[in-house]
């Protein structure tokens, strides 16, 4: 028997396992209350697969959950094999979509993972690309659809969504 | 570029900013190079930037760039009609990369009139930003390169995180997306065979040692060049001392084995070998580029030595030049075979350096 590592006070009842490419890389003993909190509890039963949310989620911007395995990157399509074929980045967005992989790289380059040095002091304007106020209502509406399980309308909205980040419907 | 002329004075014919053979150290260091790599905002990097993209991408930063305010004039060379010919000029000029030259992109470069800069549109990056000066002048050329950095922040959007700092293409550039780089003309050190040990120095701390053209190329007519290949976690301050403290070290080596050179016993040898290499740029009817610049490095160590007289350092400068085969064939006015090449070097050696024996 163990106690909750958050509260310490709890009976752990859920392991929690970090996986890194199907190798357990650390776990977690919580009990049912400090899971909820922490946003560990187990999806309810859907009609759907977890692939299936997971991929609707994706498009949602949600920040990854460190050690997840990667997953196309939600800016520009990139995939982890061909990021780790090519050893190049597709957009900025890569950064984080490959962050797990992409930390220990810089380390062996660079023998650092964090900048010094110069940042832009001015941004300039950007060209006319994604539009963030119809990139937020577009997610929006998406969470609705995957909240009221309309999934058809979903899987659309997601896909549009896709477009409008890559800059490919106008405002 | 201007019209074809068979002049010393057409522009195309003299050396740019880099080989102008001016500035401190210049006996030995031959130019000082910044490199800056960026991308924009809004825009996927190369890898997965499609022909449309590209095209948006070139058109958006060609109008940016020529908003008024810009440190430096530049002039933008659309390189869609450039011909092969005169792409491969441009790399031998160092105003493009050979991957620029290549691309099936839309590309470009904007170039200011001296050649101190050169700003490449659509490379591994949307942007690379180069200049350039004679001699060592970190400082000098790290300035220039910060004002004009600063003004395009202004016009374009940089992608740039606090963490990461300027994202790249390829993660060896990631952070200040510097490269900072010194070419040495080291014939002491080759000579005296001691030229694994002073690029050693170099490597050590985490330098990169390269041939005339960069990545993968040889170090012909004894030119090398220094630069530092960590780009994140130390700032643009740091990297410059990175590779000063190796640059320094190893020009005075340079230094003192060319005095051990002209010393004792080695003198005779050293005479020798610049003679030699007189007499082949003197004689010889056929040339090889590698065997052209290894002439015309012995002939430049030997004037800055004073072992020989009579020849300007602009003149050997402009012969390393157009020793190339891309300007060897535009001063040849026609498309030549590599055998037509060498015979037209070693012509064109003799007119440029004067010696008519």
């Amino acid at each position: 028997m163990q106690y909750c590592t958050a509260c310490q006070k709890a009976i752990a009842t859920i392991m929690v396992m970090d996986l890194s490419e199907g190798a357990v890389t650390g776990s977690q003993h919580v009990c049912a209350q400090c899971a909820e909190q922490l946003g560990l509890t187990p999806p309810k039963q859907q009609k759907f697969s977890p692939e299936m949310l997971e991929d609707l989620l994706g498009g949602l911007n949600k920040p990854r959950a460190r050690g997840k395995p990667a997953e196309a990157c939600p800016g520009c399509g990139m995939t982890p094999t061909e990021f780790r074929s090519k050893g190049r980045l597709g957009c900025p967005r890569c950064y984080e979509a490959f962050r797990v992989e992409l930390l220990p790289l810089l380390q062996r380059i660079h023998e650092s993972q964090s900048h010094q040095g110069r940042l832009p002091s001015t941004v300039a304007e950007a060209p006319a690309g994604p539009d963030e106020r119809a990139l937020s209502e577009l997610r929006r509406r998406l969470e609705d659809a995957v909240r009221g399980e309309r999934y058809e309308e979903a899987a659309q909205l997601r896909d549009e969504l896709r477009r409008a980040e890559r800059g490919e419907l106008a405002p | 570029m201007a019209k074809k002329r068979r002049d010393d004075k057409n522009p195309e014919f003299r050396p740019g900013a880099w080989l102008a053979g001016t500035g401190p150290d210049s006996d030995i260091a031959i130019c000082t190079r910044v490199r800056l790599a960026r991308n924009l905002q809004g825009f996927p990097f190369s890898p997965r930037l499609d022909g449309d993209e590209s095209e948006r991408l070139y058109q958006f930063v060609v109008e940016r760039l020529g908003r008024p305010g810009l440190p430096v004039q530049l002039q933008v060379v659309d390189l869609s009609p450039v011909d092969e010919l005169e792409r491969s000029m441009l790399v031998e000029r160092h105003l493009i990369s050979r991957e620029l030259a290549t691309s099936d992109r839309h590309t470009g470069v904007a170039i200011d009139q001296e050649e101190s800069v050169a700003i490449m549109v659509n490379e591994e990056d949307h942007l690379r930003v180069q200049v350039f000066a004679p001699g060592l002048q970190p400082g000098q050329v790290w300035e220039r390169t910060e004002r004009l950095d600063d003004a395009l922040m202004q016009r374009l959007p940089m992608a740039w995180s606090e963490e990461f700092g300027f994202l790249t293409s390829c993660p060896t550039n990631t952070g200040t997306g510097l490269r900072l780089s010194v070419m040495l003309h080291l014939p002491g050190l080759v000579w005296s065979e001691e030229i694994d040990k002073a690029t050693n120095v170099a490597q050590k701390i985490h330098l990169a040692v390269r041939g005339l053209y960069g990545e993968g190329s040889r170090a012909l007519g004894d030119f090398y060049q220094v630069s530092n290949q960590i780009t994140l976690g130390r700032d643009e301050g740091q990297i410059r001392g990175d590779v000063m403290l190796a640059v320094t070290r190893i020009v005075q080596w340079e230094r003192e084995v060319r005095d051990a050179l002209l010393r004792g016993a080695a003198r005779v040898r050293t005479l020798d070998r610049v003679h030699r290499a007189l007499g082949t740029l003197e004689r010889a009817q056929i040339l090889s580029s590698e065997e052209a610049l290894g002439c015309l490095s012995a002939l430049r160590f030997g004037m800055q030595t004073k072992l020989v007289d009579g020849f300007k350092v602009e003149a050997i400068n402009q012969a390393l030049l157009l020793s190339q085969p891309a300007h060897l064939q535009r001063w040849s006015r026609e498309k030549l075979t590599a055998e037509e090449r060498d015979q037209r070097r070693a012509q064109m050696l003799r007119d440029i350096l004067g010696c008519h024996p």
